[in-house]
């Protein structure tokens, strides 16, 4: 059996805190495989591939690849030796066309010194062809859908004759047909000789398109595996230490119920385009109640959330809370009424990176913590303390929230959300980029919100999510609300059903919820 | 009316050019993701030193270009400072902007002793171009022919600088660097080479710039580019970063600085008025430019 890539004994420690990311750790990359590296989040799956590529420099370890010993000192490298990588978040210049960014660097020439746009545009057509992608390389980036944002990616590295393709969590943010059409390229790719690394932690994907699979937890490579070999369990259970399913109860809404939160024809426009971002969506979400709005980034689910944290204005309709006209007073008086809101940016809206979590917690609240008109920074601590214990965030009160990873962050906007909250709260994307633990926790918080009597809003393109803890679930597509479901009635349909609504190839029409 | 509006037209294309070529070099800085705030000291650099060669050399093209290279020169300091030392972009750019208007007034006094306005006799005024045939199309020849090479060299430049952007290798890279650096660096290219070419086209244009400023005058005036540079910058954002919209954007302050020109003469009001007409149009221009990028952001957001 050829090898692609062989690491020998890699240990890489961040000096800013550190953190031995890698600990001899040893990897084997088979030609013509798939493999996945899997293991929770901080398990130093992205860190070894990071050495691999040239981004990070290790302080023990030999790399070979193809049987000959190399030192990979920057991308550059890696991609002369063959090796290319798709990044979790995507380098792409939105505003350039497909053809651009795929040969920024290698631009083909005309006359020596202009760039030969058209040409350009030939060379990457004949990849795209090649490989049976769905774009056209003179397409601008900005308007592409998430899913063929990557397929730019991966093409950027077929162009330039990858033969080892190392992809950072490529379905995160894909629908389930995406990511089967991305799997199917997957496949062709290994046929064609190509050695494929997935970085992920969703077992379903591993048991479905790898040969094997490569566990890390802590730091530390536990094993490789045929894939054929193990189950889900036996990897899950490799991967956490200890064996984990997502189990949350459902209610029926009861006579109790009521309404909180109602969205009533709601409409938004954007200048230049013809088709609204919402397009006269109603709802009404009750009190013991998730309601669950699902769809595929980009047909409405963002500007709902925009609508509800009061960060754009609706061109038409009403929003009400509890009968009153919230519709467009803005963020701050919205908070005053008792918004809610875990935002699906954590990094930017969500929190404050630089400040400390101590200051992300009281933020919007420090009135509550006066004392002689200055801060009281004992209670304020003591305060944060109580916080993340309870909600078992591994934090310091003082600790700039930015040090933190990303279940870490969100504990904290979640302990700082759920104990402002009055009687509706919002999620969106809440456990986007969540290790299994981190997201099961984040469920049971959702869960027991819900009993208590809050309406919840949970806006979604996670469809595991949605089925396992929406009670109600709209889905929409293009801003229009093409289909309702009680969560029963949804988790009885299968996966390809909604996404067939998901994709707008189904229309249920408009039944009222 | 039109007795006096096509001399005033005539010079707001004059005085346009200096703001041009700078504007044209703070493009390619402000494309890459810097805010070049040098070009005022930049400007003033190759004021000076261009005259001042021209003087010694006796050819205005070899003072130019020595001139030039002198403005390069410090567009090189401010970029390793900036981008190797990793100093911050808006410190840096001011220290050049005090460094220049220092440097200047002490070289003029080691060189002239003279602090104040230094005269060159040897330096003859610049040579007008154009044909009879072209000057005596009407309007449009009475306003854009007979002005010094400068002039037109800029427009020459103006096209290189929208080829240059807009249909290289080299401008993609450029535009690719301000708008998201991860694209380059993730492919094994340095952002910051790109950066440092783009405040080297800065100093070459603010060098060929700053000459056009003292040539036309055949003298060195302490801070002779009087805001000139800071106006550029405003250029920058009122051409909304094209290389055409900047050909506008600096023929309309062109038309105000040559209007407060013609007024001190003509009209009986204050010359500090007056004088301040250029600036506050700046003012005016960014405060209502700002407020229709909201209207628009606030519509399309």
């Amino acid at each position: 059996m050829e090898l692609a890539v062989e690491m020998l004994n890699i240990t890489k420690t961040y000096p800013e805190n550190n953190l031995r990311a890698n600990d001899g750790v040893d990897f084997v990359l088979r030609k013509g495989e798939i493999l996945c590296l899997a293991g929770e989040n901080g398990a130093g799956k992205t860190t070894l591939m990071k050495v691999l590529y040239g981004l990070e420099d290790h302080e023990e370890g030999t790399i070979k690849i193809r049987g000959n010993q190399e030192n990979i000192s920057s991308p550059m490298v890696a991609n002369r030796l063959g090796i290319g990588m798709v990044h979790q978040h995507f380098m792409l210049v939105e505003d350039f066309t497909v053809a651009q960014n795929v040969l920024m660097g290698i631009e083909p020439r005309k006359h020596r010194i202009s760039y030969d746009l058209k040409k350009a545009v030939t060379l990457v057509n004949e990849v795209i062809e090649r490989h049976h992608f769905s774009i056209e390389a003179d397409m601008v980036v900005r308007n592409l859908t998430v899913g063929q944002k990557q397929q730019v990616e991966i093409i950027k590295m077929l162009y330039r004759d990858v033969d080892i393709l190392i992809l950072d969590e490529p379905t995160s943010v894909l629908t389930e047909q995406e990511i089967e059409s991305l799997f199917s390229t997957f496949r062709q790719l290994a046929k064609r000789g190509k050695s494929l690394i997935l970085i992920t932690h969703k077992l379903r994907e591993i048991k479905a398109i790898s040969d094997r699979v490569s566990v890390m937890r802590n730091g530390k490579m536990l094993g490789t595996y045929e894939t054929d070999e193990v189950d889900e369990r036996q990897i899950s259970a490799l991967m956490m230490g200890k064996s984990i399913s997502f189990f949350i109860e459902h209610t029926k809404k009861d006579d109790e119920s009521r309404p909180v939160i109602e969205g009533r024809k709601i409409t938004v426009l954007r200048q230049g385009q013809e088709r609204p971002l919402l397009n006269g969506l109603s709802f009404t979400a009750y009190s013991k109640e998730i309601l669950g709005f699902a769809g595929v980034s980009g047909n409405g689910l963002g500007v709902l959330e925009a609508v509800l944290g009061g960060f754009i204005p609706t061109f038409d309709g009403k929003v009400l809370h509890n009968g009153k006209d919230i519709t467009n007073i803005g963020t701050a008086l919205l908070r005053k009424q008792g918004l809610a809101y875990v935002p699906s940016d954590r990094l930017h809206i969500g929190s404050s990176l630089k400040a400390t979590v101590q200051e992300n917690i009281i933020v919007g609240e420090s009135g509550s913590f006066k004392k002689n008109g200055f801060l009281d920074q004992k209670r304020v601590t003591k305060h944060t303390n109580d916080l993340l214990q309870r909600y078992s965030a591994k934090a310091t009160a003082q600790m700039p929230i930015g040090t933190l990873s990303g279940g870490n962050i969100q504990k904290v906007i979640l302990a700082r959300e759920i104990e402002r909250y009055r009687d509706y709260i919002v999620f969106s994307e809440p456990t986007w980029g969540l290790d299994v633990a981190s997201s099961q926790f984040v469920y049971e918080q959702i869960a027991s919100l819900r009993d208590k009597g809050a309406a919840v809003i949970l806006i979604s393109s996670n469809l595991d999510e949605m089925l396992t803890i929406a009670d109600r679930i709209i889905i929409l597509y293009r801003g229009t609300r093409v289909a309702s479901f009680s969560g029963d009635e949804a988790r009885a349909l299968s996966k390809e059903e909604i996404g067939e609504y998901m994709l707008g190839i189904r229309n249920q029409g408009d039944r009222g919820a | 009316m039109m007795h006096f509006s096509i001399p005033i037209l005539h010079s707001a294309v004059t005085i346009m050019t200096p703001l041009l070529l700078a504007s044209m070099g703070g493009l390619f800085t402000e494309l890459s993701g810097m805010l070049n705030i040098a070009l005022e000291g930049l400007l003033l650099t190759g004021a000076f030193f261009s005259v001042v060669f021209t003087y010694f050399t006796g050819s205005m093209i070899a003072g130019t270009l020595l001139g030039i290279g002198c403005t390069m020169l410090l567009s090189a300091i401010l970029a390793s400072v900036t981008l190797n030392l990793k100093s911050n972009v808006f410190i840096t750019g001011l220290a050049v902007n005090l460094f220049a208007s220092g440097l200047t007034v002490v070289l003029s006094f080691a060189l002239f002793a003279n602090k104040g306005v230094v005269v060159f006799d040897n330096i003859r005024p610049l040579p007008l171009l154009g044909t009879p045939r072209l000057a005596s199309i009407p309007i449009l020849g009475d306003i854009f022919i007979g002005h010094s090479a400068f002039v037109y060299l800029s427009w020459l430049l103006l096209v290189i600088c929208y080829f240059v952007l807009y249909r290289t290798p080299f401008g993609f890279r450029i535009r690719a660097t301000g708008l998201h650096q991860e694209a380059l660096s993730s492919l094994g290219m340095r952002p910051n080479a790109y950066r440092f070419a783009s405040f080297l086209i800065s100093g070459f244009t603010c060098g060929l710039g700053g000459a056009m400023l003292t040539l036309n005058l055949g003298a060195f005036v302490p801070n002779i580019t009087a805001g000139k540079g800071w106006i550029a910058l405003v250029v920058i954002f009122l051409g909304n970063k094209k290389p055409f919209g900047l050909f506008i954007a600096a023929f309309i302050f062109g038309l105000a600085d040559a209007f407060s020109n013609y007024a001190q003469g003509a009209l009986n009001i204050p010359s500090d008025f007056i004088l301040a007409i250029p600036y506050v149009f700046t003012l005016l221009a960014m405060i209502g430019s700002s407020i229709y990028a909201k209207n628009k952001g606030a519509i399309e957001s």
